[in-house]
């Protein structure tokens, strides 16, 4: 899941002044799981601003922002743009645009989109992926030294791996002693040997696409 | 001789390092270095080391050569891309430097620029299998350039680092990679800098065995802090006892290069503060050493 932050209400009255009526959108999908940006967040921001004289028009959190059809299908979009004077939008990078891309006043972010991650015990995240377009995790039984090591090392561990702590966050574990406990207890070890090529890093050049016309 | 010459005629040879300097004059670098000439085989010019900003390792290992000291010029992926890393090995090849010690690189945010972008578009692995390309001949795709470099190529090893086994494959991967020669990060124990010649010569480089005297018990702290199991306690009492902990510290490690002196390949000063020490030492382990180096 996309994993995002909420602003400091504070920085959004600043962004959300002077606009005149705010419409907020969540997302029931990433930004509610993560509790920085569904439907109660939504709430909170509303009743934050108009705690401080900012009228807001409405609070919809659709279940997945980012999923156009969704969207227009409930005409949420175009009440929003024909009643409101500017869209506060919790949801991540990816929706936000999505957003902006269908209404003709503008679109502020009230969120930091932070990674692609997991849920731990529903109380924090783990960055997992960095969507980097070449997946190596068959190699390093399904764990990403990509995105779990911040060197990206995909040949072991770098000299500064003690203690089973990364060198560049103690408070953090270096991702090559998971990788090392798992090959061993699945039988794969000797897998990591082999001398691994450097990435092609084409497969990770922005804007990527995905086509499904034309697929077998 | 070069250092590799040295190396493979089993001469054991003695290394330090030598940072450039935060600015732009390096004319008191190299004359500190002076009492040392002819005395160490070569020198280390680290490559922004902690990630904080110097001098480019590339042109203060051209400024050693010029003066007549033999730089082993240190290179890592932290600031550079496989086009810039290519192009500053030719250049160096171009320049007459002759050895190369290459490794990933301490992360950015550790040092005094911790904003910046970190690059690690290679690993140490593949920037020595890159090196040893340009001394085949050949660009990392393949292309053929005009002349083949002949680097010397260096690589390092952290015994105090885990997990053990992965770190003792990616060290033959960067022997099989084509590196010749391994330092390491100081060793304050002689069974254990034995045992890591053993293993380094094992994977067929050469052990060069990292060597950084203990100037107080801060000094101390501070190392452990980085690597626990790296200094012995009975390290840390003598420096506790001692009236004059860098007196202590440096003959420390002074015994234990004498004792690596007996098996080893060479040593690696990681500190060149006591310059005239290190100059009257490395002639008293030369004059007193095995027969095999009265040359
Ligand atoms: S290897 Fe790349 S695609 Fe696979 S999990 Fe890691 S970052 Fe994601
Ligand atoms: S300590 Fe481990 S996780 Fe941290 S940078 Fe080094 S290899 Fe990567």
């Amino acid at each position: 899941m996309v994993v995002v932050r909420l602003k400091p209400l504070e920085d959004i009255l600043r962004e959300v002044s002077g606009y005149g009526k705010v419409f907020i959108f969540g997302c029931q999908l990433g930004s509610a799981r993560c509790k920085n940006g569904g439907l109660r967040e939504a709430y909170r921001v509303a009743g934050f601003l108009e705690s401080k004289g900012i009228k807001v028009s409405g609070v919809k959190s659709p279940g997945g922002t980012c999923i156009l059809e969704r969207l227009t299908s409930k005409d949420v979009l175009r009440e929003a743009g024909r009643n409101s004077d500017v869209i506060l939008s919790l949801a991540c990078g990816a929706g936000t645009q999505l957003i902006a891309e269908h209404v003709s006043i503008p679109v502020l972010t009230g969120v930091s989109t932070l990674f692609i991650g997991v849920e731990r015990e529903g109380k924090h995240f783990d960055e997992y992926c960095i969507a980097c377009g070449e997946c190596v995790i068959s190699e390093t039984g399904g764990i990403c030294p990509i995105a779990r090591c911040p060197k990206s090392l995909v040949n072991g561990p770098c000299g500064g791996a003690i203690a089973g702590k990364c060198e560049v966050d103690p408070s953090i574990p270096c991702i090559w002693y998971k990788i090392a406990s798992r090959m061993e207890e699945i039988g794969e070890i000797e897998k990591l040997r082999k001398t691994m090529p450097p990435k092609d890093h084409r497969s990770c050049i922005y804007p990527r696409e995905l086509n499904l016309e034309g697929r077998s | 001789m070069t250092l590799c010459e040295k190396l493979s005629k089993g001469k054991f040879v003695i290394t330090a390092e030598v940072a450039p300097p935060r600015g732009i004059d390096y004319h008191k670098v190299l004359s500190g270095l002076k009492p040392l000439k002819g005395k160490v085989d070569a020198f280390n010019v680290t490559d922004c080391q902690r990630s904080m900003v110097r001098m480019s390792s590339l042109v203060m290992s051209h400024l050693l050569l010029k003066e007549g000291f033999e730089p082993v010029l240190q290179l890592t992926c932290r600031d550079r891309n496989r086009i810039a890393l290519q192009s500053d090995l030719l250049g160096a090849a171009a320049l007459g430097i002759r050895n190369i010690c290459l490794m990933t690189g301490d992360f950015t945010t550790l040092g005094d620029q911790p904003d910046a972008k970190p690059v690690f578009d290679l690993d140490s692995v593949q920037l020595i299998e890159l090196a040893s390309s340009l001394n085949r001949g050949c660009l990392m795709n393949g292309k053929e350039i005009d002349a083949r470099t002949n680097f010397c190529i260096g690589a390092v090893f952290n015994p105090f680092a885990g997990p053990e086994t992965l770190q003792v494959w990616k060290l033959e991967k960067k022997v099989k990679a084509g590196a010749r020669f391994i330092q390491t990060q100081p060793i304050y124990d002689i069974k254990l800098a034995e045992e890591v010649s053993e293993l380094i010569s094992s994977t067929g480089a050469y052990p060069i065995i990292g060597l950084l005297p203990i100037k107080s018990l801060k000094m101390a702290n501070f190392m452990k802090k980085l690597n626990p199991t790296s200094v012995p306690d009975s390290l840390v009492e003598g420096l506790e006892r001692s009236s004059d902990p860098a007196r202590y510290g440096w003959e420390y490690v002074v015994d234990l290069a004498k004792g690596i002196y007996e098996f080893g390949k060479g040593i690696h000063f990681m500190l060149v503060g006591k310059v005239k020490e290190l100059a009257n030492f490395i002639d008293y382990l030369r004059n007193n050493g095995r027969g095999n180096e009265k040359n």
